[in-house]
């Protein structure tokens, strides 16, 4: 039992490939209509949907539980965030924050990066997700302390330790 | 159960007493001389971080060590794991989306 929160990278690497052209995953991404159509996962439906695709303008997508999710039906998923860059139709990046709704203590805060390149008709996609902090203030504390998420020679011997 | 381990990770004194306790098991008198403060504060500290189940305590004779127990740092690296099994989803569904629509735009 080794602690892998401790041993573990916070980058989050996503690649697909679609076959649609550029334009219409970068719509998809940026137009509210349609990025509520397929952003939130199975038995969840999209509450509320906001997107402004210009550098300083707002994301903010409301995930919400529905009835086929038992115990989680009505709870709300938030995400909200910041564009930082802006560059139509193929790069975009942006600051957020996503959190379940009364539980706001255990937010996770991360920088987001989305890179399209158009091929013959496909599209590429490519995300990058970041994840800078995980609950209130903890990253800051960790940084103070020399405490990393990831890469930690002294997470190995905190391992070692635990398998003693 | 995350919410509780988090906010005793997010004093300071605490995380440092995480960080502590990470290179091996200690008596509350070794841990508050490596955090600096006083046996009474790290007394309370470490109650804390015992009721939310970070550290765990056995009794060596007549001493007191406090260890790191792996079981709530483990909950939050499952929890980032669902952070990624979320976005694959997503993207599976942006996938069925764009074909969806893609064959309505085709059609005249």
């Amino acid at each position: 039992m080794i602690p892998q929160l401790l041993s573990k990278k916070k980058e989050l690497h996503f690649e697909r490939s679609y076959a649609a052209p550029v334009d219409a995953v970068w719509r998809a991404w940026t137009e509210a209509e349609r990025l509520r159509e397929w952003w939130g996962p199975d038995k969840t439906t999209v509450a509320e949907c906001e997107v402004d695709p210009t550098v300083g303008g707002r994301i903010y997508v409301v995930t919400m539980g529905s009835e086929a999710m038992g115990k989680y039906a009505g709870t709300r998923w938030p995400m909200e965030g910041t564009f930082t860059h802006v560059e139509e139709p193929r790069h975009l990046t942006y600051d957020a924050r996503s959190w379940t709704e009364g539980s706001e203590a255990a937010e996770i805060r991360h920088t987001n990066e989305l890179t399209l390149v158009e091929d013959g008709g496909n599209t590429a996609l490519t995300l990058h997700i970041d994840i800078a902090e995980i609950g209130s203030g903890v990253k800051a504390k960790l940084a103070v302390y020399g405490m990393k998420w990831g890469y930690k020679s002294q997470l190995d011997s905190l391992a070692q330790q635990l398998t003693n | 159960m995350e919410v509780a381990v988090f906010s005793a990770l997010g004093e300071p004194s605490r995380l440092q007493i995480v960080e502590l306790l990470g290179r091996g098991p200690l008596g509350v008198g070794e841990i508050a001389d490596g955090v600096g403060i006083r046996q009474p504060q790290a007394s309370k500290h470490l109650r804390v971080l015992a009721e939310c189940g970070i550290v765990g305590v056995e009794s060596r004779s007549r001493r007191r060590i406090y260890h790191l127990e792996p079981e709530p740092l483990d909950r939050i690296a499952r929890w980032v794991d669902s952070f990624d099994q979320l976005w694959q989803d997503r993207l599976d569904s942006l996938g069925n989306y764009l074909q969806t629509h893609q064959n309505q735009e085709d059609e005249p």
